[in-house]
């Protein structure tokens, strides 16, 4: 994965010896590394094939928009996976809950408090959350306090949330949701825009140095050996490239034809030579929202610190006074929040919610927390590895349909690229030490 | 030790005292026929009960038309499993049905199970998909018109252009059969001449409304959105569609089937130009009645469509007819006919009690269209 | 836990709580009942189903002073040590620390009363590395209540120091550590809280000569330093080297305990074997255990 690298050759050493010393001093997980390299090389396969058209914006866009869904609830599913559990129960919760939004939007709203109103969404949003919470709660306490084993709760969660939808919809597809919450699908409508995405960027190009300096200052504080200067540098100017790529590459897709005619009717001017960029879809800023929360909770909480002591040895974290159950109660809470979360952007995209909504989920987020590195051993797993593995997922998957392959044959295709990810890790775990 | 299994065994007497009560309730003594198929058990075997219509129409329909015939009626849902259909042919063979009305998940994989009814004396129904069987009741709408409708209403609007067509599950013979109609009704002859080139094409596992709006999202973007028309096949899958179109600002023509609230109120909001409704009360209603008909023997080619039908679903003369399926068997049948629902003819459903006006009214300007 | 609560070097002999000038009492004097017991286990019983693990034991540990827990396999001395540290609730009995009796229901109740255990598993978690191991359950935060790795690692640093200087690898998951470096790291964590009473259970089973004697150069240092230490083992000689008195369990019961000095290494033999106090053995069944 890393023999891609180039250096010159006239440097003494062998080739790969150099360069893994290169990775090293930079401390990245190498795992992320290799899954970045792997997403780039499917890119640049895809590229070629197509003649380059496949590597547009809106092409890589689109892609990331739809993995959206399924990287949220895979960065909880890490710290179920890690803690020796495993929650099947996720689709159908999604479901309860993108229900419950598009219920309250579509027939409980227009005779109560009216429909798109300013506040409505966000009632509807609080109302799922909650719901998200309380079943997340149920399953979690059955399994952390009554000891029934995780995979039979929340395979019971599967089946009677599935059911708990159609009590909820009476069975019909509930559509359309307000105008206001529509926008959290993302799509031209439901992105940032240009001007906004530069000053987002901005702003995360700004917190990336200041946790650079933090971490440094920190490390310094006790002496302790930090990395080469050139080594800070260079992870601040990947991030700083990175940033500007991705906001850039946003606002190079620039509204279609039939939006932009659209729009200057709207506002009675003439769709002439008239070019709005899009900018940072808003599932993607959500995402981005949830990955950080996530991996601060995993890394630096105690919570976090606790899931991974429970995963890595039970007895010790038993014996070292953690409070195991609460610990795991709170796993699938956050899983309820996480799928309250991901519903909103289910819904959206589809503006209403239909029976099936998050139908098999539970296969591809544990697939994407998989691919993305986490072991069912326990113990083992990072959240920006399964975020990844999710994008891995959808690009494949939706750049299989883009060249019009059927869709038997994309699941074949993800199938070989899930179990190619497992061995690869199992091969390098082996030869690790 | 001796207490569990006390505990167990006095749940599995609950569980059949249960059974029991619901499977053959008000009937008489097992095995007795009297007149009109008095005491007829009829067990229905839904592939998978989580969709709108059966609940609404289709279950309510056959059960009146059994208990106006003094029969009773239970069913089982498969929950999209093939698999677990099999099972449930088992139990309602041994709860003791007579006639099995049988909406089949898949139509090969059901076949060992049927062959299993059949040797135990049970008749099947086919209902609203086809199973290939020379023994069985067919009855169904008339799938490939559902196909033919779609066409023939996109092509009216729109005779030219790039059309994508966004298909159901590959292993649903339906989907095909939809996709032979659209060829019937004038695809096939409108791509041969040039006038229409298809520029995606995909099936939808599970037809899953997300899986439809990633797929639209591929063909949209693989043409730079330059798609002037959409057939898809149903109406769930037509909401991810909608929502994939709307995202770029298209308003093309877009087919569906099913009559959806969701789908009547875009047809309504003109972002859908067609819902291929089948009335299932019609269809519900002949499946109940030639369940009892059978039950009291009458021989399969003499089995009558209920004469009270409504007219845009009722088949020539109330006979059955002989059904060549796609495996060369010839399967006796009723085939009703599906009514294309357009912005014209919106007030027709909201009248027969299948959707509220609410529903197809929803966001709409008042007075834009007929019902609303 | 805050940032100030690092630990220093423990200071050398740090007289024992509630012991008068035990300070500079020799191990000898300690063991002639000079001093308050700073653990007593009093008529502790432990069933699992049916089965007695623990009968109606008792037992006692003094500051400065190891007792060796001895006995064969099944005998209940994990068991009862399990009772002192937490890992499992006492069916009955008491357990009184410098006299007054507490209550122990779990690790924390123990930890919080200062009794420490190395377990003969060590406990750790492999997946995480030494520092988080070391302060699991009582992790180091900043202001703002996020762990503060960094102190963590110091105060990590600074005990190793002391134990196992050559230890290096405080990044690395415990998992890729020696068997010599995972000891050490279990053992750190149960002298690093300032732990007044340590259970050590096998501290030597799975280590190399040199470790071995390295972790009995340890437990004299930390007698020295006034704790009081259960040392449960299997190996005789460690016991007779190390300890002060021996208890000797049989079959869930105490046979009795003995100060080192008034048996041989055969009469514990056999006591651990025939499970009789040694006046009650005759020299021909010591005999016969040759």
């Amino acid at each position: 994965m890393t023999s891609s690298v180039a250096t010159s050759e006239h440097e003494t050493g062998s080739l790969r010896d150099r360069v893994m010393d290169l990775v090293r001093a930079t401390e990245i997980d190498g795992r992320l590394l290799g899954m970045i390299v792997t997403l780039i090389g499917i890119e640049i396969g895809f590229g070629l094939y197509t003649g380059g058209s496949i590597l547009s914006p809106v092409n890589l866009l689109t892609f990331a928009t739809q993995a959206v869904q399924i990287a949220i609830i895979a960065t909880g599913m890490v710290l179920v996976i890690v803690s020796r559990n495993i929650d099947l129960s996720v689709g159908s919760v999604l479901g309860v809950v993108a229900m419950t939004y598009a219920v309250l939007m579509h027939e409980v709203f227009p005779t109560t408090i009216g429909v798109d109103t300013p506040y409505g969404w966000l009632i509807a949003l609080g109302a799922g959350l909650l719901i998200g919470i309380i079943l997340g709660a149920i399953q979690g306490f059955l399994i952390a306090y009554m000891k029934i084993p995780s995979f039979v709760v929340t395979l019971g969660g599967l089946l009677a949330f599935r059911g708990l939808v159609f009590d909820i919809s009476g069975g019909s597809t509930q559509a359309p949701d307000d105008t206001q919450f529509v926008v959290l699908g993302g799509g031209p409508l439901g992105s940032l825009g240009g001007t906004i995405s530069w000053a987002f960027g901005a702003v995360i190009i700004v917190a990336i140095a200041l946790y650079l300096y933090y971490n440094r200052r920190q490390r310094r504080r006790f002496g302790f050996p930090v990395r080469p200067m050139w080594a800070e540098v260079g992870i601040g100017v990947v991030g700083l490239l990175i940033v500007v790529g991705g906001v850039a590459i946003s606002n190079a897709y620039h509204w279609p034809a039939g939006l932009i005619e659209q729009y200057a009717a709207q506002h009675g001017i003439s769709p002439e030579g008239l070019v709005i960029e899009a900018g940072v879809p808003w599932p993607a800023v959500i995402l981005l929202a949830v990955t950080l929360v996530m991996t601060f909770l995993a890394t630096k909480r105690k919570f976090g610190r606790y899931v991974y002591a429970i995963g890595g040895n039970p007895e010790a974290a038993e014996l070292g006074g953690i409070n195991t159950r609460w610990t795991i109660m709170k796993i699938y809470i956050l899983m309820g929040i996480l799928c309250a979360i991901s519903a909103a952007i289910s819904s959206a995209q589809i503006n209403g919610a239909t029976n099936d909504l998050g139908n098999g989920y539970e296969l591809l987020v544990i697939s994407a927390a998989v691919i993305g590195g986490t072991s069912f051993a326990g113990g083992v797993g990072t959240i920006p590895g399964a975020v990844l593995g999710a994008i891995v997922i959808y690009a494949l998957r939706y750049n299989l349909q883009y060249i019009g392959l059927p869709s038997n044959n994309q699941d074949i295709v993800i199938a070989v690229v899930l179990i190619a990810a497992v061995a690869f890790d199992t091969y390098s775990r082996r030869n690790a030490t | 030790m001796r207490k569990r299994l006390l505990a167990m065994a006095t749940l599995t007497v609950l569980v059949f005292a249960a059974c029991n009560s619901s499977g053959t309730g008000g009937s008489g003594a097992p095995g007795g026929t009297g007149a009109a198929g008095g005491g007829c058990l009829v067990g229905v075997s839904w592939n998978n009960y989580d969709q709108e219509r059966w609940k609404k129409a289709d279950e309510p329909a056959i059960k009146k038309a059994i208990e106006a015939g003094g029969g009773t009626y239970t069913s089982t849902d498969a929950h999209d499993a093939s698999e677990q259909q099999n099972k449930d042919i088992d139990t309602l063979i041994n709860k003791g049905v007579k006639v099995i009305i049988l909406l089949a998940k898949d139509a090969a994989s059901i076949t060992p199970a049927v062959t299993k009814a059949e040797q135990a004396g049970i008749q099947i129904i086919g209902y609203d998909r086809l199973i290939e069987d020379e023994k069985a009741l067919y009855i169904t709408f008339n799938n490939k018109r559902v196909g033919t409708i779609m066409a023939q209403e996109l092509l009216a609007v729109q005779p030219t252009g790039n059309y994508a067509i966004i298909k159901g599950d590959p292993g649903d013979a339906n989907a095909k059969f939809l996709r032979d109609g659209m060829d019937e009704g004038g695809l096939k002859a409108a791509v041969d001449s040039g006038k229409v080139k298809i520029v995606g094409e995909q099936n939808t596992p599970n037809w899953d409304t997300t899986g439809a709006k990633n797929e639209m999202q591929a063909i949209l973007n693989a043409n730079n959105n330059k798609v002037d028309a959409v057939l898809s096949e149903n109406d769930g899958m037509a909401t991810g569609v909608s929502q994939a179109l709307q995202a770029v600002g298209l308003n093309i023509p877009l087919s569906g089937q099913d009559g959806d609230a969701a789908a009547l109120n875009r047809v309504a909001l003109g972002q859908q130009t067609v819902s291929v409704w089948k009335n299932a009360f019609a269809l519900g209603e002949t499946a109940g009645n030639a369940a009892i008909q059978m039950c009291a023997g009458t021989k399969l080619a003499d089995v009558k469509a209920p004469s009270d039908l409504p007219d845009a679903s009722k088949p020539a003369d109330l006979a059955s007819h002989p059904f060549t399926t796609p495996g060369g068997k010839t399967v006796t049948s009723f085939i009703l006919n599906p009514t294309p629902i357009k912005k014209d003819n919106l007030s027709a459903v909201i009248d027969s009690g299948w959707v509220t006006k609410d529903q197809v009214c929803a966001k709409v300007t008042p007075g834009s269209v007929t019902p609303c | 836990m805050s940032v100030q609560q690092q630990p220093e070097p423990r200071p050398p002999a740090a007289p024992p709580p509630g012991g008068a000038g035990a300070a500079n009492v020799t191990p000898a004097a300690v063991a002639g009942g000079a001093t308050a017991p700073l653990v007593e286990m009093r008529h502790i019983s432990v069933a699992f189903g049916g089965v007695k693990a623990v009968d109606n034991v008792s037992i006692d540990v003094r500051p400065g002073e190891v007792v060796g827990l001895v006995g064969g396999n099944g005998a209940g001395k994990s068991t009862l040590m399990r009772s002192l540290s937490g890992a499992h609730k006492a069916d009955s009995g008491e357990i009184l620390i410098d006299g007054k009796p507490v209550t122990i229901a779990n690790p924390r109740d123990a930890k919080n009363a200062g009794i420490e255990t190395i377990y003969q598993t060590l406990a750790l978690a492999d997946n995480i590395n030494a520092p988080a191991n070391l302060f699991l359950g009582r992790e180091i935060l900043t202001g703002v209540g996020t762990l503060d790795d960094s102190a963590m690692e110091d105060a990590t640093r600074k005990v190793m120091g002391r134990l196992n200087p050559n230890f290096k690898r405080f990044r690395s998951p415990v998992r890729n550590l020696s068997g010599g470096q995972r000891q050490s790291v279990a053992i750190a964590r149960a002298v690093h809280f300032n732990a007044k009473v340590l259970i050590m259970d096998e501290p030597t089973a799975a280590l190399g000569p040199a470790e071995t004697e390295q972790v009995r150069e340890l437990i004299r240092q930390l007698k020295s330093e006034g704790l009081g230490i259960f040392l449960v083992s299997h190996d005789i000689h460690d016991v007779i080297d190390l300890a002060e008195r021996i208890s000797v369990m049989y079959h869930g019961r105490l046979v009795g305990t003995v100060d080192k000095t008034d048996v041989t290494i055969d009469e514990v033999l056999g006591m651990i074997i025939l499970g009789q106090p040694p006046d009650k053995l005759n020299r021909e069944q010591i005999q016969s255990l040759r």
